[in-house]
């Protein structure tokens, strides 16, 4: 009887330490802020592509992901970062945080697209948007919004959600676009005294709640937690795909976009598969794909609008 | 090996060669300065490095950069101000409603006759066996500005989320916890004390506020102080059901990771390492009375209860188990239903995690589990063991550090791991190793709790007699020692196993490209708005520890051992 749970002790243990992996593969860290449903797609398409890359990946809001490379710039955890908000990108560049790398196919980059040095390389962009709940504007008889302006209409009060600014890159870029697009000025003068920010004190009238992550907005508005998410234009179409009572507002003042872009972390240690995974990232392969989720990609000749359904 | 003895001769029926002579005389010193040095280096060493971190300029030790700015800004900012009140303000509330609920709760099970003692008893302890997101998941489903209940059956614009649903969903993880404390402490009380009063003439109600609840009062304000510190150092409810409602925990999680503030978030760590570390001395002060209140005579037969209190109490008892199943019910019923709550098709999708982990993270998580269960029982036991029959050097001292776990917050620890061992000398940072020694630092104090216990039941003398035939430290151990505390080891390893498989604040710093883990799966996915998907998670994340569980129990009924189970845990 000893003897039996001894034994069972011994092949638990035996099990635990066999089940740390043992790859022959070449291991690469990916750190990405692209939304998860697409990482889990694109990276299906990558193991095949890569067939002899071990690719390890962790998928954190834009400025999650910031905080964690700066949190480890001594001791880089990642070799690149793929799918991040260029905004923050360029951040990056002159804290010496990248490495200059231009990927197999760089060329064919147009040059708007990708950093004169080669420090990063764009692959798509998304879009803010608004993303409602008809279901829920039916029964509360709301009317439908046409852009950011309508919201600061009191019928929606407490009815709309967005995402925090300081956390996700989708509500960095809501408040940078309305910075530009409510301000025509917005060059000549100090960004505190743009008028962007008396309609979002005004807007925060209305706002419900500030949430960590840039879709979720859009999935609490689909799930009829609120009316109305400010979030981006590509989440939509997955929502509705999946059943929800959603429809999608491109604001009429504009709409922002971001660029998302890759780039090889300083102090990588598995330099030789990061830039293997980042000549992938920028293919025609890994482009097509993105093309399906994205309205916009970066790779000339790819469909530009995809399965968003726009 | 040539033996020198007579059969018949008993002392040197297990001869001991002089070279192991030699090193037995090594094995207990090595052994005591392994485990000091262990608690120095992963539990004090992190803690450092978030002193160091905010009461010294950019963190550099050294007297001219001692500033309290770090203080000051926290202090001066009334968004971060406010997280404080708002912590103190849950956990006092949640402090008072366990606190009652639970007396009463522990009062049916031990001085009435009510029947389904064994059930209630059982489904008070569910709440162990899930992450504490669980209850914040199911009551936005129920009471969410969409819920169930809410938009749907009454149709109101109130929503739960805010200072009501953090105190709900955390009265609903504590009862357990609370639970333990006042079952043993109410069971202990001689009950015949008030047998005696009612026959002198006093009325039930004098009896109850006279004997009871006097009788009770360690045990009562010892349940008080858990519930507040499980409280104040929660994450995972908060930060599901608090939406703009912001408590110290996931203040320094938002100062971390969204804001790049360390240092701020080691400053937020210290404000909330003060309450918790209060609270934790006042219990270690308060459990020690407690003891001197348990009576040897207690005696267990309870005299049947008047048909009223039996009704009533059944009632209570009967309304807090069904909150409780109503929390697992709702999330697992939530993993099945299509579109929660519009089309209740059931399916299994939400069960194809849309994350990059997905299924690996369980079995990381379980693995992960295993090992921490297997080495944290083993060496929680083995410290017992040193401290309780070999009384080392510096006795006290060790088992002071050995307790300091529990009241570290969990949330406190990961961010000095980060702080203290994200360098790339320390190989293990970035590996599920981390994950791993966390889990048994954060812990450590209920493995050295439950092993003291259990070794002072062995009787001494047969260790002693172990010794005097020849067995040395690691023979006595391994053969006395360990196969006798059996049933605590098993208790330990459950304990250990169930606290790594469903924290959340300890290692949601530690996780990484390379480490995913369930819990921290379940936050990911509901940040992004896959709610039914961190349902399905928290679903899987169940029944694992329930499947372990229930092996666990046919092992150590199959050996012999005495009830092993929730109620017998903690």
């Amino acid at each position: 009887m000893k003897k039996t749970v001894f034994s069972i002790f011994c092949i638990m243990i035996a099990l635990a330490v066999g089940a740390v992996p043992a790859s022959a593969k070449d291991k690469v860290v990916v750190y990405t802020s692209l939304e998860n449903e697409e990482v889990v797609d694109y990276l299906e398409l990558a193991k095949k592509d890569l067939p002899d890359l071990d690719i390890q990946a962790i998928r954190l809001s834009t400025g999650e992901l910031g905080a964690r490379m700066m949190a480890e710039k001594d001791n880089p955890q990642a070799d690149c970062v793929w799918g991040w908000a260029v905004t923050n990108m360029a951040e990056f560049v002159p804290k010496g945080m990248l490495t200059v790398y231009r990927p197999a196919g760089w060329d064919k980059i147009p040059a708007k697209f990708k950093d004169p040095d080669g420090y990063w390389t764009a692959s798509d962009t998304y879009e803010a948007a608004l993303v409602v709940n008809t279901k829920v504007m039916e029964e509360k008889k709301l009317p439908m919004p046409k852009g950011w302006k309508d919201l600061l209409n009191p019928v929606y009060k407490g009815m709309l959600i967005m995402p925090n600014p300081a956390s996700s890159g989708t509500g960095f870029l809501q408040i940078a676009s309305l910075l530009v697009l409510m301000d025509p000025d917005y060059k000549n003068k100090p960004v505190e005294q743009n008028k962007a920010w008396d309609f979002l004190k005004e807007l925060d009238k209305n706002m419900g709640q500030y949430i960590k992550s840039g879709s979720k907005p859009a999935k609490l508005a689909a799930a009829g937690e609120y009316a109305i998410g400010c979030s981006f234009a590509f989440v939509y179409a997955s929502l509705k795909k999946q059943g929800f009572p959603v429809s999608l507002v491109l604001p009429e003042e504009g709409v922002g976009y971001e660029l998302e872009a890759n780039g090889l972390l300083k102090g990588a240690k598995n330099e030789k598969a990061a830039k293997k995974f980042l000549d992938w990232a920028i293919g025609e392969s890994a482009m097509k794909r993105y093309a399906t989720f994205k309205l916009g990609v970066t790779y000339p000749g790819s469909r530009t609008s995809g399965s968003a359904g726009l | 090996m040539p033996l020198n003895s007579s059969p018949s001769d008993a002392i040197e029926r297990y001869p001991v060669s002089p070279l192991r002579m030699e090193v037995d005389r090594f094995v207990l010193p090595a052994v005591t300065l392994f485990i000091t040095l262990l608690l120095f280096f992963f539990m004090l060493f992190p803690l450092f490095a978030i002193l160091k971190l905010s009461f010294f300029k950019g963190g550099e030790f050294a007297v001219a950069n001692f500033t309290l700015a770090n203080f000051q800004k926290y202090f001066t900012t009334a968004y971060t101000v406010r997280a404080l009140w708002h912590s103190l303000y849950v956990s006092i509330v949640t402090m008072i409603i366990v606190t009652v609920i639970i007396f009463f709760f522990a009062y049916a099970m031990t001085r009435t006759t009510i029947a389904g003692k064994g059930f209630f008893r059982n489904i008070i302890m569910m709440p162990l066996v899930a992450p504490s997101i669980t209850q914040a998941l199911a009551l936005i489903y129920l009471f969410g500005r969409n819920g169930l209940i809410t938009a749907h059956l009454i149709r109101t614009e109130w929503s739960i989320y805010g200072p009501i649903g953090i105190i709900i969903s955390e009265v609903l993880y504590c009862l357990p916890h609370a639970y333990v404390i006042l079952y043993t402490t109410l069971s202990a009380v001689d009950i015949r004390l008030d047998e005696a009063a009612e026959s002198l003439g006093a009325t039930p109600f004098k009896v109850f506020t006279r004997i009871t609840l006097p009788s009770a009062k360690y045990g009562i304000l010892s349940a008080a102080a858990l519930t507040f510190n499980l409280t104040i150092t929660d994450f995972g409810n908060p930060v599901v059901i608090g939406g703009d409602y912001n408590v110290l925990a996931t203040e320094i999680y938002a100062q971390v990771t969204n804001l790049y503030r360390f240092d701020l978030g080691a400053t937020i760590s210290i404000i909330l390492l003060v309450p918790s570390l209060m609270v934790f001395l006042f219990n270690y002060y308060i459990s020690r009375k407690t003891f001197s209140m348990i009576s040897g005579a207690a005696k267990p037969v309870i005299p049947p209860s008047r048909l009223l209190k039996k009704i009533g109490f059944t009632v209570f008892c009967s309304l807090i188990s069904f909150g409780i199943i109503l929390i697992f019910v709702i999330v697992v019923l939530g993993s099945f239903v299509k579109v929660w709550p519009y089309d209740w098709t059931l399916t299994f999708k939400h069960y194809h995690f849309p994350s990059i982990a997905g299924y690996s993270a369980l079995w990381t998580s379980v693995w992960v589990s295993l090992v921490v269960g297997i080495v944290g029982a083993f060496i929680t036991l083995v410290a017992a063991y040193v401290m309780e029959t070999r009384k080392p050097l510096f006795k006290q001292f060790i088992y002071l550090l050995s307790v300091m776990p529990a009241a570290i917050p969990g949330l406190v620890m990961g961010l000095g791991y980060v702080l203290a061992f994200n360098k790339s000398y320390y190989f293990f940072y970035g590996t599920p190793w981390i994950v791993v020694i966390n889990n048994i630092i954060c812990n450590f104090t209920l493995g050295i709790l439950s092993g003291i216990s259990t070794l002072r039941n062995i009787d001494p003398s047969i260790e002693e007699a172990s010794i005097s035939l020849g067995g040395d430290t690691l023979r006595t151990f391994f053969k006395i020692i360990f196969p006798l505390s059996r049933v605590a080891f098993f208790q330990t390893f459950l304990y250990f196993f169930m606290r790594s498989m469903t924290t959340i604040s300890a290692v949601i710093f530690l996780v990484s490209a390379t480490v995913h883990l369930a819990a921290i799966e379940i936050i990911m996915l509901d940040n992004d708005g896959w709610t039914a998907s961190a349902n399905a998670m928290c679903t899987c994340i169940i029944l694992i520890v329930l499947v372990v569980l229930g092996l666990l129990k046919i092992v150590s009924l199959k050996t012999g051992g005495r009830r092993t189970g929730l109620t017998a845990e903690v």
